[in-house]
């Protein structure tokens, strides 16, 4: 397994900082720096760095608020305009793949957020893409070298993300299996992180992307216009997400997706998911099991 | 020999002063229309998709010529060290040295920088196209001027220089 950047990825996520907090969050150390996982700037309060044992204030003088807007007139390049759909959604993603979230105070439009009046906290998450992760079941999810219709299931933050960029990569490159062109609908930009048209984190020389629509859109509109063999889609959550699987299947294209839930009973609990499980779409499930630092899989036959 | 070679030079140098005085009246009035044409441009961008800045002004200034070139060039370039200097304050210092325009051209263009890149695509296309209007009637003003100085002072310097040779001689 290949953990593909170390303190280079921090060191281009802090290049989003004014430049007193890039001085500041550059006087980690290396070894830290390498570890950190987020920082953390709240009006009022010193920069704080957080590490897998914990969050730690830098030490430096308290971040002020027109530093949390130099923080978005930065990751943004000046053009507050070209980000807002992501700005209304609480975040924004930078070079590098890396995610800035915003919160404060909000300004409403019709009931919906029009965009943040002023900022108060944001968090600096470095991206870090970890290769590798889907060798344990490429074997088995791949019959006769080609991928199967597969549904990965784990509650939040156990790596069901990261599972299905590494699975989305591996088919795209014939990694372990047949190469297949893969579609990905990727609403939140979480799985490949476009910036300017390209994917920061790394999901194959035959993947194409949309994102920044509603996930049904999004795979209807792959299914026109790129005539995918692999349609992706990251945490199916809509009855209108199932819809346009079912049809995407109808046309013959394998499905890959992501779900929330603890396990297959988990899923015929919820009304969205039982329908999709009794439409037969997936021919397996993979259940992610997170012990500390370790991952361990368990594929399931569903049909 | 000497003194017909010093006539015909004052004659030539007092010529060529009163050329460039009508010639600094054109620049003047060229420049204000390529700036105009440059907005005339950004507020189409906006219109078509409201790029990013730097892929804007690089679009645009792919587009533009002379001061107006130069402007957007060096206002894409600090883009990249946005952490030592915002926008506004960049197009302001950037329109600040652009000598050409005048303190009348400078007020009008100066008020950008503090609405690109921070307002909705409409609300920035609204914003340059008064800025455009107000550079273009300085331009009709600048040309105006040309139309009625400049033939008076390339007159002038002929004949300072006509005048001048017939004292000497």
């Amino acid at each position: 397994m290949e953990r593909k950047t170390t303190w280079q990825a921090y060191r281009q996520a802090v290049r989003a900082l004014p430049r007193r907090l890039q001085q500041e969050a550059l006087s980690l150390e290396e070894e830290e720096q390498s570890r950190a996982e987020e920082l953390r700037l709240r009006v009022g309060w010193p920069m704080t760095v957080l590490l897998p044992e914990g969050e730690r204030a830098l030490g430096g003088a308290p971040v002020e608020s027109r530093e949390l807007d130099q923080l978005l007139e930065i990751a943004s390049q000046a053009s507050v305009h070209a980000v807002l759909d992501q700005l209304r959604r609480g975040y924004l993603t930078i070079e590098g793949g890396h995610r800035i979230g915003l919160c404060g105070t909000a300004a409403m439009e019709s009931g919906e957020i029009r965009t943040l009046r002023t900022l108060s906290s944001a968090s600096i998450r470095v991206a870090r893409q970890i290769k590798g992760v889907c060798a344990p079941v490429l074997d088995g999810l791949c019959p006769g070298g080609r991928l199967a219709d597969t549904l990965i299931l784990s509650p939040p933050g156990q790596g069901k993300t990261t599972l299905l960029r590494d699975l989305i990569r591996a088919v795209s490159c014939g990694e372990g299996c047949h190469p297949q062109r893969v579609s990905l609908a990727d609403e939140r930009g979480e799985v490949a992180a476009l910036y300017r048209g390209t994917p920061q984190l790394e999901v194959g020389p035959r993947t194409d992307v949309v994102e920044g629509c509603p996930k049904a859109q999004g795979l209807m509109l792959l299914l026109r216009a790129m005539n995918p063999q692999v349609l992706a889609v990251d945490e199916i959550t809509a009855p209108e997400d199932v819809a346009a699987l079912e049809t995407a299947a109808g046309c013959g294209v394998t499905l890959l997706a992501t779900a929330h839930g603890w396990n297959r009973e988990d899923l015929e609990r919820r009304p969205i998911y039982r329908a999709m499980l009794e439409k037969k779409l997936f021919r397996f499930c993979v259940q992610i099991k997170r012990e500390d630092e370790s991952r361990s899989y368990i594929v399931e036959e569903l049909r | 020999m000497v003194h017909l070679t010093g006539a015909i030079l004052l004659a030539a140098g007092c010529g060529w002063l009163g050329f460039q005085a009508a010639e600094g009246l054109r620049r003047k009035s060229r420049s204000f229309r390529q700036l105009a044409q440059a907005l005339a441009l950004v507020e189409r961008e906006l219109e078509l998709g409201a790029p990013p800045l730097p892929q804007l002004l690089e679009r645009v200034a792919g587009r533009s010529a002379g001061p107006a070139k130069q402007l957007l060039e060096a206002c894409r370039r600090g883009l990249d060290r946005l952490e030592e200097e915002d926008f506004s304050q960049l197009w302001r210092r950037q329109v600040a040295a652009m000598e050409i325009l005048g303190a009348e051209g400078q007020a009008v263009l100066s008020p950008l920088g503090d609405v690109l890149g921070r307002y909705e695509g409409r609300a920035q296309q609204e914003r340059t196209a008064a800025v455009r209007r107000g550079l273009e009637e300085l331009a009709g003003r600048w040309e105006e001027e040309r139309r009625r100085q400049g033939r008076v002072y390339q007159v002038l310097g002929l004949s300072a220089g006509a005048f001048l040779v017939i004292l000497l001689l």
